[in-house]
């Protein structure tokens, strides 16, 4: 009995001290600056220094109120928690930061597939995109212009199938999609303007 | 948490790989932040002592003094610093509010003093955070009643009171005996004669003297004439002291409803109809009934008597918890009552000759009085009620019955 008490108290209070300035530098892109930027924030949110899938959902939702955000900041979570522990560390966080912000397009497009692919099996199924297009429909909720109709994610997931499927399988594995996306002018564009986000 | 959530813009902006590779048309340029400088420390000094905070800390909430342009109507160009005249003590918790995003109020602190500083620094209360709202708003209402007791003391002090109108003045006197010594005078005459109306009414009944003939006379009717003058006299000033109430009363309508002018009423009620009335044989039992009501004039020592004023206010206030007692008292009557009846009823001498007249019988018993009447004859009778049986009246009994009695009013 007083085993499970000790325990819940432990975790209760976890206490996570990220790695030292200078590793971190060397690890990600970033600067010094911007990663002690980027630290107090962090560190604002979630004082102890972890943050756990809710708080993250609460986050996102903050910044998309207007759809319903949870079941995207879910996926996202999913593919910054690169070690699964349930918890994202300022680590993980930083890395994830440094890959989209700071990474070679190719880089990018492979965190997208990680995203994409929901049960990380190496290919993205239907079901998986529609599931993702789901989510990003729900985040941007009513207000939309056109307004959505029933069946517009699964048309959706239709036509990025259409393009990204070469070989007609019914999966699209990470090569199919590095090499669709390098050849299409309007993702390559967008994959550019992530350079001065920060 | 909204504070430090634009912290977490470059996350929400990075995220947005996400429905790249899926969206048909490029992503739109961010907007770029003009003016972006590089976050600095700024130097708050507050009656000499120093607080320093990141600026972009203090923009969080721009439309407060901090967050906006006004701060640097307080910028000192020799020492590069903000100086504030202010409680370095209170600030503490304004520049917590900045750095958590919750305003805590501190308990020893003076709610006016406080919400001066609220105010000069442009922070409105209502986002006081949950921990401390209670405790803000409890100070505040005290501090509220406190400064309009002290308005109320200050203008009873004054003396120079607004001119009032003969009938505003007549109703103060009528209900605060104390505002001048006509008002006394007029409560003194009107509490003596309601005590002597109610001494007539007990010594009329008594029997004093007799008459040729052996028969007992009451006093009422052997000084009859006395006595009617008396009562005359008094239903008089009764009378004219109801109607000068109404006439000085600010609603009416309210004041003839009120329990008071009832009770005036129903006292001089029976002495106009007995005067209406002739003597004759068929009324007179309802004008002798009726005469019973001159009781009620001991109510109207209610107005003279603080205390009976509170008694009163103390029933009503119980009165759910009266009522209910009164209904299981009611219940568990006819219960008791039906049980006496139907085993009695084979015994031909019972004097339960149905559940009403068993009733008296049951009450008697259950509130521990006792009495002789109706004593069970049935094999039957006596068991059921062996508990309440007046051969038992114990000390389990009385306690019990007080017990219930006392149980109903727990607030008390």
């Amino acid at each position: 009995m007083t085993d499970t008490v000790e325990d819940e108290m432990e975790m209760a209070t976890v206490r996570h001290r990220p790695e030292a300035l200078e590793l971190l530098e060397a690890q990600s892109k970033f600067t010094k600056k911007e990663l002690q930027i980027l630290y107090r924030g962090f560190k604002n949110e979630c004082p102890s220094g972890v943050v756990n899938e809710e708080t993250f959902k609460e986050i996102y939702s903050q910044f998309f109120p207007q759809g319903d955000s949870t079941t995207y900041a879910h996926f996202l979570f999913n593919a910054f928690d690169t070690d699964h522990n349930g918890s994202v560390s300022f680590e993980d966080f930083v890395m994830g930061l440094s890959i989209l912000l700071r990474g070679t397009v190719q880089e990018k497009l492979n965190w997208a597939f990680n995203l994409y692919d929901i049960n990380k099996d190496g290919y993205i199924t239907k079901e998986e995109m529609l599931d993702i297009m789901k989510a990003i429909y729900d985040m941007m909720g009513k207000c939309t212009y056109p307004v959505l109709k029933e069946d517009t994610p699964r048309q959706h997931v239709e036509t990025f199938f259409q393009k990204m499927d070469k070989n007609k399988d019914g999966v699209v594995t990470i090569d199919e999609f590095i090499e669709s996306c390098q050849k299409d002018e309007n993702i390559m564009r967008s994959m550019q303007l992530f350079e001065n986000v920060i | 948490m909204a504070a430090g959530v634009a912290a977490w813009l470059p996350f929400a902006r990075a995220a947005a790989i996400g429905w790249m590779p899926v969206a048909n048309c490029p992503m739109p340029l961010a907007p770029t932040e003009k003016n972006k400088r590089q976050d600095e420390l700024i130097i708050l000094n507050v009656s000499g002592r120093r607080f320093q905070t990141w600026r972009t800390t203090l923009e969080r909430y721009p439309d407060t003094l901090l967050g906006s342009t006004e701060k640097e109507f307080f910028f000192n160009e020799d020492t590069k610093e903000y100086f504030f005249d202010r409680d370095p003590e209170v600030f503490r918790c304004i520049l917590n509010f900045y750095r958590t995003g919750k305003l805590h109020y501190p308990r020893y602190e003076c709610i006016s003093a406080y919400d001066e500083e609220l105010a000069f620094y442009g922070i409105l209360p209502e986002i006081i955070g949950d921990c401390c709202y209670e405790e803000y708003k409890d100070r505040k209402r005290e501090n509220a009643e406190r400064l309009m007791d002290d308005n109320d003391s200050e203008n009873n002090q004054e003396g120079s009171m607004p001119s009032l109108s003969f009938r505003q003045t007549m109703w103060r006197a009528f209900e605060n005996p104390h505002t001048s010594t006509l008002a006394l005078v007029f409560y003194y005459v009107t509490g003596f004669f309601i005590a002597v109306s109610v001494i007539t009414n007990v010594v009329e009944t008594v029997p004093c003297g007799t008459v040729p003939g052996n028969k007992e006379l009451p006093c009422g009717e052997r000084y009859a004439v006395a006595f009617f003058c008396l009562d005359t006299a008094c239903v008089m000033i009764f009378t004219v002291e109801y109607l000068l109430r109404l006439f000085a009363a600010p609603s009416r309508y309210r004041f003839i409803r009120s329990v008071m002018s009832i009770i005036d009423v129903v006292a001089i009620m029976p002495y106009y109809i007995g005067l209406v009335m002739t003597n004759n044989e068929d009324v007179s039992g309802a004008f002798v009934t009726l005469r019973v009501f001159r009781v009620f004039r001991i109510f109207k020592f209610s107005r003279h008597s603080q205390g009976l004023r509170i008694l009163g206010y103390t029933l009503k206030s119980c009165a759910s918890e009266l009522g209910f007692l009164l209904f299981s008292l009611t219940m568990a009557i006819i219960i008791f009552a039906t049980v006496m009846f139907y085993a009695e009823k084979g015994s031909s001498a019972s004097k339960f000759t149905s559940i009403p007249a068993s009733f008296w019988y049951t009450i008697v018993t259950m509130t521990t009085l006792g009495s002789s009447l109706g004593l069970q004859k049935g094999v039957m009778g006596a068991p059921s009620l062996l508990p309440f049986n007046e051969q038992m009246v114990g000390d389990t009994q009385h306690r019990t019955g007080r017990y219930l009695t006392l149980s109903a009013f727990p607030s008390l």
